[in-house]
């Protein structure tokens, strides 16, 4: 093995070991949702206290912001497959997309959470209330670090120059992005949908 | 090197597989909110046919989008680890419902 050869190896393990690390903090990430999702559903539904959330749902608004994200994550993908095409203007772009979906599902939530104060169900009203709005609020405060890291990497791209680098960076992002949609499927499930029956 | 594209344990990149995650998770999740905004279903239908649609949406990102696998080192090393954390969460959240679900049941008796 030629000196050079063996620098990129261990680099490349180097990077792999990056990697895995940051899968653990999304995995301790996914452990800090759980506790949220139980205590959200040990305030809600113990059956004989009657929820006052179910009024406040609206499932189409809800439809709508699940697709926003769902085709964000969507366009990432398309961004890492211009990435390994080393197309740098069409990863600009597609994550551009990206933000934008990402940006009007935050917007919608945030519309959202001011409609709900104003019609009292305000995060301070009770336990039901404060769960609601710490877990909802939690996710969509992670879309919201989400959308400045992709927005950071738009910017920081074209200046680069080590394929590799720009590879595992988006590989983070993507496993964050991604991590944050798996996250929505049971927020969407357990505080809407269930919410809503 | 032969690795001149490394994947870090998250599998190959393939836009039709990305189609696929798309279409699944589509589908899905029409399923799950119309079975729940027709209202023509008793709550234990629904309740079964939207943690159904969940559980299969999160299978389907997991293999789709995360692109969780068992082909290298690094992906079982993933594996291994999201499995640790299913058991913890299932512990956390599973533990929690029935220690209170318990204590309500014994307040109301």
């Amino acid at each position: 093995m030629h000196a050079e050869a063996i620098e990129i190896h261990e680099h490349h393990d180097m990077d792999s070991t990056d990697v895995f690390g940051f899968w653990l903090y999304i995995m301790t990430d996914c452990i800090l949702f759980g506790s949220l999702f139980a205590t959200f559903i040990v305030l809600n539904y113990q059956g004989m206290l009657s929820s006052k959330l179910k009024n406040h749902i609206d499932l189409s608004t809800v439809l709508v912001e699940t697709f926003f994200l769902l085709a964000s994550n969507f366009t990432y993908c398309l961004a890492i497959l211009a990435l390994y095409k080393e197309k740098i203007r069409h990863v600009q772009a597609w994550l551009g997309l990206t933000f934008l979906l990402g940006a009007s599902f935050v917007a919608i939530e945030v519309n959202e959470f001011i409609h709900l104060a104003k019609e009292g169900f305000a995060w301070d009203l009770n336990g039901q209330a404060s769960s609601f709005f710490t877990l909802v609020g939690t996710h969509g405060f992670h879309v919201s670090c989400g959308l400045l890291w992709i927005l950071i990497m738009i910017f920081q791209l074209p200046f680069i120059k080590t394929a590799s680098i720009a590879q595992r960076r988006l590989t983070y992002l993507g496993l964050f992005w991604n991590f944050l949609d798996i996250v929505w499927i049971f927020v969407f499930t357990v505080v809407y949908l269930m919410g809503a029956m | 090197m032969e690795h001149q594209q490394p994947d870090y344990g998250t599998g190959q990149k393939k836009l039709s597989i990305y189609l696929i995650g798309l279409f699944s998770c589509t589908v899905l999740t029409l399923i799950a909110f119309g079975v729940v905004m027709a209202g023509s279903f008793t709550k234990a239908e629904m309740f079964i046919t939207i943690f159904t649609a969940a559980i299969i949406q999160f299978l389907v990102q997991v293999i789709c989008f995360l692109r969780l696998n068992t082909q290298t080192e690094q992906a079982r090393m993933n594996m291994l680890s999201i499995i640790f954390t299913l058991v913890i969460l299932v512990s956390v959240i599973g533990g929690s419902l029935w220690i209170m679900w318990s204590l309500n049941a014994y307040m109301m008796s």
